[in-house]
């Protein structure tokens, strides 16, 4: 067999005034001999992490095993339900009171990914390496993020946010190291230009001219795309005129939202670029998270959606009051009932991000496919703080890892960590111990 | 839950035990009227067995003692789960046992079962090892105490956890284990179940480590007529029916793991007099036998003839104690919570009655 197609480096930029947009996963990107052989494409790992817990009747079903009807909060993954693999009985042991007393909400939040029982203070943080770091720091040389923390609320990073406990505990879910967490990116303009500006961000002077001649980003690379899409099969020039598209429709979106920001509240004092909406904000921060991991840019993303505590209203849905107050329901079926319906929001903004994962190609299989996306909480039952069966679902398979479309069911106190030695495993990064793990989650490739 | 600022918590009570003889049932029925009188918390509950009708056993005694508990109190009380081993059977739990067959079949006049219980699968229940590690955490230095009335195995498991011999020697002041023979006798049932679990306890957890002897508790019985008389409170209690589930009635019970158990609770009411320090030794069939020396962890037990009326009189007492309400302990954190909300209802207040300019 002759095989003569040059290859494409997987590292491959579209360069102009100062910009470089990386590609997606591009079948000329493997060469001949491994495609034939069945290259798969890189895994890459997703926390989405919502605040203040979940009402459990509406988020577990009555039975385990394969996935049937979806309880009402998880409804909209319905028609992604063989992509997603439910969680029960995890526990966060290091986010219970042990003796801290208040602040469950400082400290399940600290002790989310970290696994560690935060420090309870105003000043001298102290909770632990987060696991997507420590998985960061591996599998991040080979992209040009190691990871990416994003969020959409509130990154103040010092005052008393829960009883105690600073503020860098509850707005942050990545920690570097045990005194410094990486504060998430809020503002969409700013993480699209981390993603697709000239380093870090475009240079003040390309930012100038940008803003000068209001041009897409696209415009500066077009002489470098007409040249690949020369090189490129048919297949791979419609997945890079689809990825071209999305980057074009991110970069619309971000100017209605700053459009509709000027025109809504002009008094409110709004970071430039962020929507006033949530359904778009998550929309436009998801949008891009997917093109980060479809152009391998990281493998590793948090996404604080909003912080714990947070009494954010959601007008959106008719519910003008917080969120957080709401929560503590005393088992009221009126208060109950929209925390359900803040809880079915958040789900249904989650599920039109799997909708869009799952619609990328990548290769034989998905970009869902190849992805771990796990979405869930810090506390299950809000109204009483409860650090066990956390609310945890995966969605996606690892890169034909997971079994997914079932619900599966661990006993009582089983760690959190576990979960998390197990996605290291996948991930490629090896340890023996992490937090209060007692051994690997064991059933997640098991039909 | 522990909350600093309130008043110093009674000591924590571990408890592991293999819940087939009736007076592990009366031991537990001691801890909760211990816990009612708020002289020890129940820290944890261990199970070194399979048999999920142990689990489900110690689930309807702690419902049972929950249930005089009501309104939001009830919404905020959170029962800790019941640890099980849920590994290879034991030849005890194989076997099945007659007290917790008897109570979880127990039908009322409507064919109902009288007792019932959230422990449906093993799902339900914990990992022995993975509770006791958590109970641990929540425990200030030294406020705990374990009690361990069955064989060592779950005990022993623990001191291969990632950094539990520490944890052990930070948190736990005493280990309390009905297991032996002194100053000499033929095998323990405890000890021989689980020979190297023994030893391993005895030099791995670094505590002081008081045993009650197969002798106390054949010496000091649980009167029988007690489960008929201070026990007459209750239309439906789960010890009672255990108790007469166990063996045809009327009959005195041993008392093994309630001596270990009063012992823990009240180590300074000289319900019992210790033996020297020293080392106890478990040969290889399972006998006992105890080396003094002035730099010994270990002690036993010594039945003090005049306290016997005393110590069943006790028994008898505590383990019949009613349920007790538990008041809503309020954590600071929600306190913290509806101070916040009320001023911003304040401030929203304010803000609307402030004239517009």
């Amino acid at each position: 067999m002759m095989i003569t197609r040059k290859t494409l480096p997987r590292r491959t930029f579209l360069r102009g005034m100062g910009t470089a947009v990386a590609l997606p996963f591009l079948e000329a990107m493997v060469p001949a001999m491994a495609a034939i052989r069945g290259a798969k494409p890189p895994v890459r790992m997703a926390f989405v992490y919502v605040p203040n817990g979940i009402i459990m009747n509406g988020w577990n079903p009555d039975y385990e095993g394969k996935l049937g009807e979806l309880p009402r909060i998880l409804k909209p993954l319905e028609p992604f339900k063989d992509d997603v693999l439910l969680l029960g009985n995890l526990t966060h042991n290091a986010g219970r009171a042990l003796l801290d007393g208040a602040g469950d909400h400082g400290r399940c939040s600290a002790s989310y990914l970290t696994g560690v029982h935060p420090r309870k203070t105003l000043v001298d943080i102290k909770a632990g390496v987060s696991f997507d770091q420590i998985v960061a720091k591996q599998v991040g040389t080979h992209t040009r993020f190691p990871s990416l923390e994003l969020g959409m609320e509130d990154a103040r990073q010092a005052g008393d946010c829960d009883s105690g406990y600073s503020c860098a505990y509850t707005n942050n879910l990545a920690w570097e190291s045990e005194t410094q967490p990486l504060p998430p990116v809020l503002d969409p303009r700013a993480l699209f230009e981390r993603l697709f500006g000239k380093g870090q961000a475009l240079t003040p002077e390309a930012r100038t001219r940008e803003n000068l001649y209001r041009r897409s980003i696209l415009d500066f690379v077009s002489d470098d795309t007409r040249k690949l899409e020369a090189d490129l099969g048919p297949t791979d020039r419609r997945k890079l005129d689809e990825y071209l598209s999305s980057i074009r429709e991110i970069e619309r979106q971000i100017e209605r939202a700053e459009h509709d920001n000027a025109q809504i509240d002009p008094h409110m004092e709004k970071p430039y670029g962020i929507p006033a909406d949530f359904a778009e904000h998550f929309k436009l921060m998801t949008d891009m998270m997917t093109v980060a991991f479809q152009s391998d840019l990281t493998r590793v993303i948090t996404f604080l959606v909003t912080h714990e505590g947070t009494s954010r209203p959601y007008r959106e849905i008719d519910i003008p009051d917080g969120h957080h107050p709401l929560t503590h329901h005393r088992n009221q079926p009126d208060l109950i009932e929209k925390v359900t319906q803040i809880n079915s929001y958040h789900v249904k903004q989650f599920a039109a991000w799997i909708a869009k994962m799952k619609s990328i190609k990548e290769g034989d299989s998905t970009l869902l496919d190849n992805c771990m996306i796990v979405y869930g909480a810090g506390l299950s039952d809000g109204n009483r703080h409860l650090h066990e069966d956390l609310p945890t679902l995966i969605a996606g398979r690892g890169g034909d890892y997971i079994k997914s479309g079932r619900r599966i069911v661990y006993r009582r106190e089983t760690p959190m960590c576990n979960l998390f030695l197990a996605m290291m495993d996948r991930m490629g990064v090896h340890a023996e111990h992490f937090g209060d793990s007692t051994g690997r989650l064991d059933g997640l490739d098991l039909a | 839950m522990q909350f600093p600022g309130l008043a110093k918590p009674s000591i924590g009570i571990v408890f592991d035990c293999a819940m087939g003889r009736i007076d592990d049932a009366l031991a537990l029925a001691m801890l909760h009227g211990f816990d009612g009188k708020n002289e020890a918390r129940i820290a944890a509950i261990g199970l070194c067995t399979s048999d999920l009708k142990a689990a489900q056993f110690c689930d309807v005694v702690g419902l049972f003692y929950a249930s005089a508990t009501t309104g939001v109190a009830r919404i905020f009380m959170h029962l800790t789960p019941i640890g099980l081993d849920a590994g290879k059977p034991s030849a005890r739990s194989a076997g099945g046992s007659p007290m917790l067959d008897g109570l979880l079949a127990k039908t009322g006049a409507d064919g109902k079962p009288v007792y019932s219980t959230t422990v449906r699968s093993v799902n339900d229940t914990a990992d022995v090892s993975t509770l006791i590690r958590n109970a641990l955490t929540a425990q200030d230095d030294q406020n705990a105490v374990a009690v361990l009335t069955g064989p060592a195995t779950d005990f022993a498991k623990l001191l291969d956890m990632y950094g539990l011999k520490d944890l052990i020697s930070q948190k736990v002041k005493l280990l309390c284990m009905a297991a032996g023979a002194f100053p000499d006798g033929p095998p323990e049932p405890n000890i021989k179940a689980d020979i190297a679990a023994a030893r391993r306890v005895l030099a791995g957890w670094s505590v002081p480590i008081v045993a009650v002897g197969y002798e106390i508790g054949t010496e000091l019985r649980f009167p029988g007529e007690s489960i008929e008389k201070d026990f007459a409170w209750s239309t439906a209690h789960p010890v009672v029916d255990a108790y007469r589930a166990y063996q045809p009635m009327p009959y005195d019970a041993p008392s093994w793991a309630m001596a270990a158990m009063l012992y823990a609770v009240r180590p300074k009411e000289n319900y019992f007099k210790l033996s020297e320090p020293g080392t106890i030794i478990v040969s290889d069939d399972g006998r006992t036998s105890f080396a003094a020396s002035d730099n010994g962890r270990h002690r036993y037990l010594i039945l003090d003839p005049a306290q016997k009326e005393r110590i069943i009189r006790t028994y008898t007492e505590i383990a019949s104690a009613k349920p007790v309400e538990r008041k809503m302990r309020k954590p600071p954190q929600e306190k913290n919570d509806e101070k916040k909300e009320e001023k911003k209802e304040d401030t929203k207040e304010e803000k609307k009655q402030e004239p517009a300019n």
